[in-house]
């Protein structure tokens, strides 16, 4: 599909004849780059597991519909897509809900943080607080902007008022869980895949071109070009940069070694 | 079956699994377990949790004509069905069941660091097997911090030989640090973050060991293919290459008539006169039932084993059973994992090759010139794109359209990893999240209190981390790198139930049994007094290995006797699986 323009100011690319934003069908460097054609190339397991996250109905069941809005419109700020067409949008939400619901947790809670059920309605809660005493609407309602200011003080850890509002959640962590949430939800897609240039799975046909970035014969060389976030987004650059002051991190939470 | 069947993809399945085998990689394929121990039949060694240790374990005392039984909480893997090439696909490999993890630097637990599951962790490690150094077993000697093993290199030497036939490990044919030795396998190619290491530390004038030491086959053996470098280590490997203790040791313990009854979830062992006498568990069905043997050998590595331990509290053991020296729970470690990624102008894709392909241990021993005692290794890791995504969320501290650009540079990203030494730690627990003594209270689906963690870093600890983080952005940026990053974070877990040479520094002697209870022993990672800054899972069957040689040269003692007797047992070279240490290193059976 052709990259198809409209009326923003907020999109990280734009038509290199008449500079209008334009949303793309596969955002990244990788065009033409497809994991799922590949897929004769997977094995049973993994190509059920992939495809059945594609195609599943989620339906809502642990937000409530008002906490629905407010997540959704959250988790869009966290990792917004609107360089992506609508058709080619990654739900975020839903897999978010579906664990939930069916409790699949990370085999840990910290000491200083209730359940992560009880820390999200206490968050969708929160945000719609925040919103409505800042600007006086739902937080699903402000313009982009106005919900990244009110994200970006929960970043720094300080969220606007109502002050009470994060009461008993260690806003670090709670952070790191949403953004985590997040990030296992996009990256699990493989239009995500497509974007970033990941191979994808890869049994049993594996990999031979192991050295100097070099791609396999079905995948895609890195095709550079401009890309530049909205202007007035508060989101792309990190907040240590932003205040010349050093951001204490907390300790990650995945394996790798 | 052939390896070099014309009408099939070498080494592969593109087909569906087959019905009534159970397949442990593609090659691999048996008949479901069979044998099925009744409840009222007293078996000899009643082994609790089948992992790296436990896998070992069973399969040595069933070779040795034990009655011998596996009970693992998770699931008997068929890799073929069970297993994916996918990140969230391969959630339920760890062990998701709730914990409490507290103090001043918390442990991640689940995917970190913790499996569920026949394999047990040696299902999602990257399979890293250096061995320990010989300074690691009189650290407190030699640098007045930390504890003496109650054992010297020299005792585990011949059974790291044994294990590294068995996995077996791929790497250089001459490994220069701690005791210099080679590798059964030839060492794996480079990937790009081996490149990465390999150019920093050379600019650097830092030694290298490229291509292992790793417990991932560079030539196929037997019914197990070799690596096809497609990145998913810590998803648990589909090929077979990688070991397992489900792959390599498992089998075998069927064939000579063990039993592995999965699913089931051990929540009391049953003392009775001083004896242990078997355990409670809950079965497929959560149905509670108790299972009568005549020794139990706990294996539920660093956190779920103090937990078994202290939720089995009786008369006579009312602080947790073998805990009279109170040391139960105490002294848990995990290492300094810190993840240095850097940003290179021409793409790197590490996503291909093993996450685990080389390190270096240059740094491994205490220099005087440090401010710290003890040191750490560098190694290579390679996050997958959710981990990649979390791990920069963090090391970025980014979110919103700053994280989606850093993304887009996936395949422009290295990382390696640094493996420090913690120290052992009194106020580093395990304790039972049982609303009593102030601590907090959660339980799992069974009602029993879950594991609380409590990790705090210390003086050593941090300036170690400090410095050894430093040292791999050095390298880092040596290498190449425009832009370098770090993520603070742990890597395994050890110690909880440290072996020691009295019984008043410990909870089990140097084979793993407990200084209380005659026929209840402890072996997995949590007997380790320290850990040095080698990943554990080679020293862990090395010691499973040695403690049943023990057992073995014990013969019925063990199931009557209370008497002790701490003569070392010699090391058996005719209990490895088929094809692997008698025979040498055949390439097909």
């Amino acid at each position: 599909m052709a990259p198809q323009k409209v009326q923003t100011k907020r999109l990280p690319v734009t038509d290199p004849l008449d500079g209008a934003p334009i949303q793309l069908d596969q955002p990244g460097y990788y065009e033409g780059f497809s994991t799922l054609s590949q897929q004769a190339y997977w094995d049973d397991a993994t190509r059920k597991v992939v495809l059945q996250r594609m195609t599943a109905a989620h339906p809502i069941l642990f937000f409530t519909p008002a906490e629905a809005a407010t997540m959704a419109a959250v988790l869009d700020r966290i990792l917004p897509q609107e360089d992506r067409t609508a058709a080619r949008r990654i739900a975020l939400l839903p897999p978010l809900d579906d664990r939930l619901f069916h409790n699949r947790i990370e085999g840990y809670r910290y000491e200083d943080m209730p359940s992560d059920q009880d820390a999200y309605r206490q968050a969708a809660k929160a945000f719609e607080q925040m919103a409505q005493t800042a600007c006086g609407r739902s937080f699903h309602e402000l313009e982009t902007m106005e919900q990244e200011t009110l994200l970006q003080s929960l970043h720094a850890e300080k969220p606007t008022a109502p002050e009470d509002a994060w009461k008993g959640i260690n806003i670090k962590r709670f952070w790191a869980l949403l953004v985590s949430d997040c990030c296992s939800a996009y990256y699990a897609h493989p239009w995500a895949w497509d974007e970033i240039g990941f191979g994808g799975p890869a049994y049993p046909r594996g990999y031979m071109r192991l050295e100097e970035g070099q791609p396999e014969p079905w995948e895609v060389d890195e095709q550079r070009y401009q890309w530049a976030a909205p202007a007035d987004t508060l989101t792309d650059t990190p907040a240590s940069e932003q205040t010349g002051e050093k951001v204490q991190s907390q300790a990650g939470q995945g394996g790798t070694h | 079956m052939s390896l070099f069947d014309r009408n099939k993809p070498l080494f592969g399945s593109f087909g569906k699994p087959k019905d009534g085998l159970h397949h442990l990689g593609p090659l691999q394929q048996i008949k479901p377990p069979q044998r099925v121990f009744r409840d009222d039949e007293e078996i000899d060694y009643l082994i609790v949790g089948v992992g790296s240790a436990g896998g070992v374990l069973l399969q040595r005392l069933a070779r040795a004509g034990f009655k011998v039984a596996g009970f693992e909480a998770g699931p008997f893997w068929d890799t073929e069905r069970d297993w994916v090439s996918d990140e969230t696909g391969s959630h339920n490999l760890y062990w998701n069941d709730l914990r409490i993890t507290g103090g001043t630097d918390p442990l991640a637990l689940g995917n970190n660091n913790s499996g569920k599951g026949v394999g047990g962790g040696s299902v999602h490690w990257a399979a890293f097997t250096p061995r320990f150094h010989p300074s690691d077993f009189e650290v407190y000697t030699q640098d007045g911090v930390g504890a003496d093993w109650p054992i010297t290199y020299e005792e585990i030497e011949p059974y790291y030989q044994l294990l590294e036939q068995e996995l077996p490990v791929a790497g250089p044919a001459w490994y220069p640090w701690g005791k210099p030795h080679g590798h059964p396998y030839g060492p794996h190619p480079m990937g790009g973050v081996g490149d990465t290491l390999i150019d920093g530390c050379t600019k650097l004038g830092i030694g290298v060991s490229a291509g292992g030491p790793v417990a991932i086959l560079s030539a196929s053996r037997g019914d197990r293919p070799h690596c096809i470098y497609r990145g998913f280590c810590i998803q648990a490997c589909k090929v077979g290459a990688k070991a397992s203790t489900l792959v390599t040791h498992v089998p075998d313990a069927l064939e000579h008539g063990a039993e592995v009854r999965d699913n089931s979830m051990v929540s009391r062992i049953s003392v009775k006169d001083g004896r242990v006498d078997g355990v409670h568990y809950f079965d497929r069905d959560g149905n509670e039932r108790f299972q009568r043997a005549k020794a139990v050998i706990v294996s539920g590595y660093a956190i779920e084993t103090p937990r078994l331990l202290l939720n089995s509290a009786c008369a006579g053991h009312e602080n947790g059973l073998a805990n009279s020296s109170g040391t139960l729970g105490k002294y848990l470690m995990a290492q300094a994992g810190n993840v240095i990624l850097g940003r290179f102008d021409q793409p790197v894709r590490m996503y291909k090759a093993p996450p685990a392909h080389a390190l270096t241990e240059e740094f491994y021993e205490t220099d005087p010139k440090r401010d710290f005692a003890r040191g750490f290794a560098v190694q290579t890791v390679g996050p997958l794109p959710i981990a990649f995504a979390k791990q920069m969320s963090v090391a970025k501290n980014q979110w919103g359209w700053g994280l989606r650009r850093t993304m887009m540079d996936y395949n422009h990203w290295s990382a390696l990893g640094l493996l420090g030494e913690i120290l052992p730690w009194k106020d580093n627990t395990v304790e039972l999240a049982d609303g009593k003594g102030g601590r907090p209270e959660a339980r799992d689906r069974y009602g029993l209190p879950v594991a609380k963690v409590t990790f705090n870093l210390h003086d050593n600890d941090t300036k170690l981390i400090e410095f050894g983080k430093n040292k791999t952005m050095e390298i880092m940026r040596a290498a190449g790198a425009t832009e370098v990053v770090q993520e603070a974070r742990y890597a395994h877990l050890v110690g909880g139930a440290r072996m020691s040479k009295r019984p008043e520094d410990g909870v089990c002697d140097k084979f793993g049994r407990t200084w209380d209870v005659p026929n209840l022993f402890v072996m997995d990672g949590s007997v380790m007094p320290t850990q040095g800054s080698a990943n554990p899972g080679l020293t862990i069957q090395a010691l499973a290995a040695r403690t049943a040689d023990y057992l073995i040269s014990q013969g019925s003692a063990v199931f009557t006797a209370n008497g002790r007797d701490l003569t070392s047992p010699p090391c058996r070279h005719s209990l490895s699986p088929p094809g692997t240490f008698t025979k040498g290193i055949p390439h097909l059976r």
